[in-house]
Formats: C-alpha cells, sequence, structure tokens
C-alpha cells in the first residue's frame, strides 16, 4: 500500500512539472500532503496509538491546511499573475525529469540490494527532492520557489520513512517546524518587498540594496 | 505463431462493427446535454454512414490512385486489428504470440496511407493537415509502446489476449497499475482519435484541425470508409482501456461482460465531459501533453521492474 500512495506521489511529481498554473501547484501540494499523511500512518495501521499518530496529524495540517491556504492567501493579497513563468520550455522540463526520475530508480534497484531500503518509496522520495531542486532552478516567481522547497521538503520526509519505519518524533516536529517558519518569513519576505518589486520575480532582486 | 479460427471469436469483431457508431453517438448526445442542447439523435452516426454510401465519390483532377488506394487500405487495417481485440474472455479470431506489436503497426499503416491520400491530392491544406498528423503520431506512439509494453514485460506475455488474461486484481499493485496505465491510455485515445484537447472533430477551420483538414476532399464512398474507420478506431481505444477489468469476467463471464458495457459507458461519458470542460490546446503545447503521457508509462515501466524482482 506504501508503494501505491509513493506512485500517486511520483505522478503528483510528473503533473507538477507540466502545469502552467498557479493554483493547480498549490494544490499538487495539499494532494501531497494528504499522501505523506496516508503513507506515514499505514505502517501501523494494526496497533495504532497517540504517540504514533502525532506525526501524521501534524503533518496534515501543516502540509495539507496551513501552507496552502498561506500561499493562496499571499497569492491573493498581492494579487501575484497565476501563471507560472518557466526559464526553460517545459518539453524539456519534462525530458529532464523523467531521466533523472529514470535514474533515480535505477540507482535505488542497486541499492535495494545492499541495504534494506523500500525501493520505491525511495526513489520517489529522491525524485522529489530532484524535482524541487529544479522548481526553484527554472521558475522565476518566489512564490513558486516556496512551492519548489516544499515539494524539496516532502521528498525529504518521504525519504525519512522509506529508510526508517520510525523517525524520531522530535526530529520530524523540529523539521516540520523548521519548514513551516521558512514559508512563513518567505511570505512576510515577499509581502515586505512588494513596495519596491510590484511582480514578484528573482530575475529583478539583484538590484535589491540597503 | 499459431493462429486460432474459432466461432466465438467472431463476436467481439461483430460487436465492434456494430457498436461503433452508436459509442460515437452517445458521445456526441452527451456533449450536446453538457451544453445545454438537446442534440442529434443516437443513431446519428448510422444516418450519416447510410447517407454517404449513397453519395457519388469525386476525385480531384491532380489525384492519383493512391487516393483510390489509400481510404480502403486504412479501413482494412483498422478492421484486421480490430480482430484481435478480446472482449471479456472470449478470445479473438487473431491472437498470437506478439500481436501488440502487429497491432500498433496495423493502426500505423492506416495513418499512413491517410496521410499518403491526403498529400497525393493536392491541396495545400490537406498537406498541412498530413504534415500535423504525422509529427503528433511520432509523439503517440511511445505512450502505446509504454504502456502495453510495460504490461507485456509484467506478465511475459507478448499476446493482446494474453496480457489482459494475466492482470489480477487481488493485489494493490495491480490496481495501481490500472489507475496508471488507464490515464496514458486515456490520453492515447485522445490523440489517436483526434478529440478535444488534441484537435477538435466538430471544427471546420482549416487553419485549427488535424485529422478533419485530411479528409476534406473526400466524398462518397471513401469518406464513408475514412469515418466508419474514425469510428471503429474509437472503439479499439475503448476496449484497449475498458479490457484493464477484464478479470471481473474470470469469477462469472456475464458479470465480466457487464462491466465491461458500464466502462464503455463511463468512457463515453468521460470522453464527452473532457470535451465540453477542456478547450483544444495550442499547437505547440500539444508534444508537452503527449510527453506527459509517455513519461506516466516510463513510470510504469520503471516500477514494475521492482515488482518483477
Amino acid at each position: 500500500m506504501e508503494n501505491v500512495l509513493s506512485i500517486l506521489f511520483c505522478l503528483t511529481l510528473l503533473y507538477i512539472v507540466v502545469t502552467s498554473r498557479l493554483k493547480t501547484y498549490v494544490s499538487i501540494l495539499r494532494t501531497q500532503g494528504i499522501l505523506l499523511s496516508a503513507i506515514m500512518v499505514f505502517p501501523f495501521i494494526n496497533h495504532l496509538s497517540v504517540h504514533i499518530l502525532i506525526i501524521p496529524i501534524t503533518s496534515f495540517i501543516v502540509k495539507a491546511v496551513i501552507i496552502p491556504r498561506f500561499i493562496n492567501k499571499i497569492v491573493i493579497d498581492l494579487d501575484v499573475k497565476r501563471i507560472v513563468e518557466p526559464s526553460i520550455q517545459p518539453f524539456n522540463f519534462l525530458l529532464l525529469t523523467v531521466a533523472s526520475m529514470s535514474v533515480m530508480f535505477v540507482s535505488a534497484h542497486v541499492l535495494s540490494g545492499f541495504t534494506p531500503i523500500e525501493p520505491i518509496p525511495f526513489a520517489s522520495a529522491f525524485s522529489a527532492i530532484i524535482v524541487g531542486i529544479y522548481i526553484i532552478i527554472f521558475r522565476k516567481k518566489l512564490i513558486v520557489h516556496v512551492v519548489g522547497f516544499m515539494i524539496l521538503e516532502n521528498g525529504i520526509f518521504l525519504f525519512g520513512t522509506s529508510v526508517a519505519g520510525e523517525m524520531p518524533t522530535i526530529v520530524e516536529l523540529g523539521a516540520m517546524l523548521d519548514v513551516f517558519v521558512v514559508v512563513f518569513l518567505m511570505g512576510i519576505t515577499i509581502n515586505k518587498i512588494r513596495s519596491t518589486f510590484t511582480q514578484q520575480d528573482v530575475s529583478v532582486l539583484g538590484r535589491l540594496k540597503d | 505463431m499459431d493462429i486460432f479460427l474459432n466461432i466465438q471469436g467472431l463476436f467481439p469483431f461483430l460487436f465492434i462493427l456494430g457498436i461503433s457508431p452508436l459509442l460515437v453517438g452517445l458521445i456526441n448526445k452527451q456533449k450536446a446535454l453538457l451544453t445545454g442542447r438537446i442534440g442529434a439523435p443516437l443513431w446519428q452516426p448510422y444516418f450519416d454512414l447510410l447517407r454517404l454510401t449513397r453519395k457519388e465519390t469525386i476525385y480531384a483532377v491532380t489525384a492519383s490512385f493512391v487516393s483510390r488506394l489509400a481510404p480502403v487500405v486504412a479501413f482494412a487495417a483498422v478492421l484486421i486489428s480490430s480482430l484481435m481485440l478480446p472482449i471479456g474472455y472470449v478470445k479473438p479470431i487473431l491472437s498470437f504470440n506478439g500481436d501488440i506489436i502487429v497491432f500498433a503497426y496495423l493502426l500505423g499503416l492506416a495513418r499512413f496511407f491517410q496521410i499518403l491520400g491526403a498529400m497525393d491530392i493536392g491541396s495545400s491544406f490537406e498537406g498541412m493537415g498530413a504534415a500535423r498528423e504525422a509529427t503528433f503520431a511520432v509523439f503517440a506512439e511511445p505512450i502505446y509502446f509504454f504502456t502495453l509494453g510495460s504490461l507485456a514485460f509484467i506478465s511475459g506475455h507478448t499476446s493482446i489476449y494474453d496480457i489482459y488474461h494475466s492482470i489480477r486484481l487481488d493485489n494493490p499493485t495491480s490496481l495501481v497499475f490500472i489507475i496508471v496505465s488507464s490515464i496514458s491510455a486515456f490520453f492515447l485515445m485522445m490523440t489517436e482519435c483526434s478529440r478535444m484537447p488534441i484537435d477538435d472533430p466538430n471544427t471546420h477551420l482549416e487553419l485549427t484541425m488535424i485529422h478533419e483538414v485530411m479528409i476534406l476532399d473526400n466524398s462518397g464512398i471513401d469518406l464513408f470508409l475514412y469515418q466508419y474507420s474514425s469510428f471503429i478506431k474509437i472503439m479499439i481505444y475503448a476496449i484497449y482501456e475498458a479490457s484493464f477489468f477484464n478479470p471481473f469476467s474470470m469469477q462469472n463471464p456475464w458479470l465480466g461482460f457487464s462491466v465491461f458495457i458500464v466502462m464503455l459507458l463511463l468512457l463515453t461519458a468521460l470522453i464527452a465531459w473532457v470535451e465540453t470542460m477542456i478547450a483544444r490546446f495550442k499547437m505547440k503545447s500539444i508534444p508537452q501533453y503527449l510527453l506527459f503521457a509517455t513519461a506516466i508509462g516510463i513510470l510504469n515501466l520503471l516500477i514494475y521492474t521492482f515488482v518483477r524482482q
């Protein structure tokens, strides 16, 4: 069942590469949050306890409810143009993503011979990390960079569940707090610089001086 | 190579021949209802075909024997490929090892002759349509091979009938495979049958269409052959998709058959819905759309190398 959810996770990654609407980005982020919390619950479905449920529930609230809502709020407040401006052809971007994904799956296949990892969640997690980095590299809008960062973080979460059955609670909660604060700060920053830069585009950020 | 000939195998063939115009009628009716119109009756495609048989066939003065040959070859190739598809657990007339490749290239042959016929007529519009059709066919072919190819790879069979036989519904991995494959199969169907996000079947503005522009100068029995083969093509791809739910007929053939019919009906509803909701893509974003479907197929293949180990 974990494998099934990981594959759906991979499908969301492919979709985020081809889509060009900000709204879809946010809804994909929400879907990924739901999938991740489900992946975390499934191995322990037979012996649930409050201790085990803390992380999935927190991640559901943060990843699937608060952060998408917050990003939507920023988009509405700042009146950001609703289309994602890529700096690369979508076709090439998709080719690049598929190539990297194949490399990830093959390396996961090789690695699973030596170490006890689950190959499919492992490969999807690494693909998510790479797609997140690609989104940060190839997109111009600041708010999309936040989404790319979130996808990267989702990949790290999935990676944690694929390597160890159960990550230490305090580590996961710490990571989640980190991400939340980063997204929050990014939102505040974007909000503050809007008087100087009307279009939130990284290409003009070089002009940001004291 | 062993070719099975049996009376039972005639049933899928006759089913495809008889029902395919009705399927198109269903799609058109639902499309009309969704946009708030009453629409043409369900049997309209049959009437259209009947009307075309009574019309005179006219050839352009620049046309050579190729444009006389092309509709017949295209129709025959589509007919033969429809002989290979199973419905439920009924064995098709043609079924042998490696028929997935023959199936793909028979459809390719049909398209090739259609392109040749379009270029032979000598109209510049049809040359343009032929060029577009050829370009998008290049991107559509990998979808087929990655989807059915990964299935062949997993099951270890290379015959369509055996592949669909080997799908089991009892493990969740098979289930997710069905989901993933049906997405890419749906994209393939929309492309190959030139439906809405790729091509608009209703438009008659030459600059925006792909498939319809190629048959602009055909009339009478030639147009009948082209129209009928495009109806059959939709049916073929609908069956290709609906057959993922074949395993239901393992318990009971009638259950399997009714699941199959329900799947066909759902598919027509889905096509009508997609065509109502989504506008036609810009020409330049079509390759990207098709590559997305191919990427889903590649993902399939990647995943199932793990499951097999």
